[in-house]
């Protein structure tokens, strides 16, 4: 499965990338990604699946765009 | 009363005189500071049909209890008046040195009325007030002023001033202060311009009146630091605001061309990464560990201060990709003293309205250039182009005909920020009700709305949402007057802004305390406005009505075919209502109104309009 991961704000110094492919073996949920993405921040993320928001617990499909980003709440 | 000075300094400006005044604690609890202050100050004392730009209206300066005094992000100042752009209540706010110095000088409040014979500014020091020619600097750019009235009052000065945008009486004309530092979103720069009042400096040499000011002085610094702290561990000031440019793409949610589209695959040249690796200096408010003012140079070489809402409105908005360019339209905005949100909407709706050939003229997409002269002759009320673009989308829109007010991207003559809300309903809500028009500084609710519901919802949650987020960033910031990015962005907790309030005033204030006051003084500005408009309705409460219009929805992308629903918005729009307590009009009913304690103000406003 191959999905492609975008980091937003602080989050791209703390992946070490502004957008990058993956490729798993087996289906995952969100959660799952960012256990494997190891950030060090654990401020809350809001959690965006080819423009739309998803929970934790949502699994994550082929072809997916998801974008992390920090609880932003306008400037 | 301690906390607040219980000051007011009137100035008039026709006569040259000042005099003192002083407001008690019934009035200060009542509407505490900033905000509060001024709602109630022009509600008293305008007429209604007080002519904007004429000499009755009057130009109010305030502060809170807590303003100036070291704690985490005090240093902003209020300005206030009513809006020549929109006709309400009008207000902003901005980082400056104003905010301790008037407080040392012994006042909360500055009322400025008339206006000057010839150009002027005011110096007050302490209980003095010296009126001084502004002819040398009048025409000239803010900066230009800024260096004048530095190097005669020294940077610590507290000063406050208008660009040409202001002399001119361009309509979304912004006060200036510090290095990028703007506020007054609604023309109150052009307000001070129809006064001749070229700048207001301050200088102040007393103790601000503290409950417990050891305490308070111990934990303000204390605090500074741990934000300071809070801001470097989670990084958030390396990117500021600028960071939200690439999420609003990702979730389309980014002005482009005019708002016509939500997203652009040149966004990542103007995205946060961008603009830090550009910084050549940052620069901030005073009282602030977690500055947020990321400077670049322009394409003239000029350092120009962005965030996100400079980069959305002069860069995507107006489908400008090179960063550099879009600093020149922010530095200009500075210099003329413009608005950026409102300048990028101006522009956008142009380029749009010539681009459907609602009007001939040659400004096309992504034009910088043409766009920065256009810059020059709104400020100038150069020639017919020039006065036409200074009076806002709104009478452009009514100029132009041609139904060009269903793409005239404003809520109440107040042109919309930088979020897209095609298809983010509860967003598109916070900028319908918002009081002063389209501002997201009322409320912003689009994470919400992404992460705790579902996005093409019109629950009743989303207003709930919608209101609570008034009550702290339109009230409890704009009252307490502090800025909410150590809130908003790094989580620092609410509560401490009660512990700040109650240490300054010897109060025992909890958070529900300041939701009443900020209820308050919602509803008297939606009282405001009617008492202006006797014929006011619902449909002032609606955003733009291309955001409703099918052929207007994205053909690709996440929220391709996607548009909002009237008839929902509706009902969105009713629940908001009867969660506030505001009739179908959203003007508060007369038992809302006498729940909050204006009974006096309900009475005064019959005698406009009929409530229910
Ligand atoms: S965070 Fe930014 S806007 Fe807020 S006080 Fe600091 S510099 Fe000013």
């Amino acid at each position: 499965m191959k999905i492609l991961v975008k980091m937003i704000g602080p989050f791209i110094y703390d992946a070490g990338f502004n957008e990058k492919d993956f490729e798993f073996s087996n289906p995952l949920s969100v959660e799952e990604l960012l256990s494997e993405l190891h950030l060090k921040q654990g401020r809350p993320k809001i959690i965006v699946r080819n423009g739309h928001g998803i929970g934790l617990k949502d699994q994550i499909a082929d072809g997916d765009r998801i974008v992390i980003a920090p609880i932003y709440s306008g400037g | 009363m301690t906390g607040w000075t219980g000051n007011i300094l009137r100035i008039n400006l026709s006569s040259r005189s000042y005099k003192k005044e002083t407001y008690d604690e019934a009035f200060a609890q009542k509407w505490v500071g900033g905000r509060g202050f001024s709602m109630k100050i022009l509600w008293d004392e305008l007429k209604p049909g007080t002519d904007p730009l004429g000499p009755d209206n009057k130009l109010i300066v305030s502060l809170g209890p807590i303003a100036g005094v070291p704690a985490p992000n005090t240093g902003k100042t209020v300005v206030a008046a009513r809006s020549p752009l929109t006709g309400g209540y009008a207000d902003g706010n901005l980082g400056s040195h104003v905010t301790s110095q008037l407080r040392k000088a012994g006042y909360d409040i500055v009322i400025f009325e008339g206006i000057f014979d010839k150009p002027g500014y005011v110096y007050i020091e302490d209980d003095k007030v010296t009126f001084f020619s502004a002819q040398e600097v009048w025409g000239k750019g803010t900066y230009a002023t800024l260096d004048w009235l530095y190097a005669k009052y020294g940077r610590g000065a507290g000063i406050l001033t208008i660009g040409q945008g202001g002399e001119n009486k361009a309509l979304f004309s912004v006060v200036r202060s510090l290095e990028g530092r703007a506020g007054g979103r609604p023309g109150i720069g052009a307000v001070m311009g129809s006064k001749l009042l070229k700048a207001i400096v301050v200088k102040g040499t007393k103790e601000i009146p503290m409950a417990n000011p050891d305490e308070y002085k111990k934990l303000g610094a204390t605090d500074l630091k741990k934000v300071g702290a809070l801001d470097k561990e989670s990084g958030w000031s390396k990117q500021g605001t600028d960071g939200i440019l690439a999420w609003c793409n990702e979730v389309a949610a980014l002005p482009v061309r005019n708002m016509r589209e939500t997203h652009h695959k040149n966004a990542w040249m103007l995205d946060g990464e961008r603009v830090d690796a550009a910084r050549v200096a940052t620069y901030g408010c005073p009282n602030c560990t977690m500055r947020c003012g990321i400077t670049v140079l322009d394409k003239e070489g000029h350092e120009s201060e962005l965030d996100y809402e400079n980069i959305g409105m002069l860069g995507s908005n107006l489908d400008i990709w090179d960063l550099a360019q879009v600093a020149s339209l922010n530095y200009l905005c500075d210099e003329y003293g413009l608005d950026t949100i409102s300048s990028g909407s101006v522009l956008g709706f142009y380029a749009d309205a010539i681009d459907r050939g609602a009007i001939k003229g040659d400004f096309r997409w992504g034009d910088a250039e043409r766009a920065k002269e256009l810059m020059r002759l709104i400020s100038h009320r150069d020639g017919e182009i020039g006065n036409l673009l200074a009076d806002g989308t709104r009478k452009m829109a009514q100029q132009i005909g041609q139904n060009s007010g269903r793409y005239a991207m404003h809520v109440k003559g107040l042109e919309i920020s930088a979020y897209n809300c095609k298809y983010i309903p509860g967003m598109a809500l916070a900028f319908g009700v918002a009081p002063i028009g389209g501002h997201h500084k009322e409320s912003w609710v689009i994470s919400f709305e992404l992460k705790q519901t579902s996005r093409d919802s019109y629950g009743r949650e989303k207003a709930q949402k919608v209101i609570d987020l008034q009550r702290i960033r339109g009230g409890l910031f704009e009252f307490i007057v502090s800025c909410r990015f150590p809130w908003v962005e790094l989580g620092w907790p609410l509560e401490n802004y009660a512990i700040y309030f109650n240490k300054a005033t010897g109060l025992n204030w909890a958070l529900d305390d300041f939701w009443k006051v900020a209820d308050r003084i919602y509803a008297l500005m939606n009282g405001f406005w009617l008492r202006e408009y006797p014929n006011w309705d619902r449909s002032m409460h609606y955003p733009p009505m291309c955001w409703f219009d099918p052929s207007n929805a994205d053909k690709e992308g996440p929220i391709a075919g996607k548009i909002l629903e009237l008839a929902k918005y509706e009902k969105l729009l009713d629940e908001y209502h009867d969660i506030r307590g505001y009739d179908n009009r959203g003007i508060p009913t007369k038992r809302t109104f006498q729940a909050l304690g204006l009974s006096e103000e309900m009475k005064q406003l019959e005698k406009y309009a009929a409530l229910k």
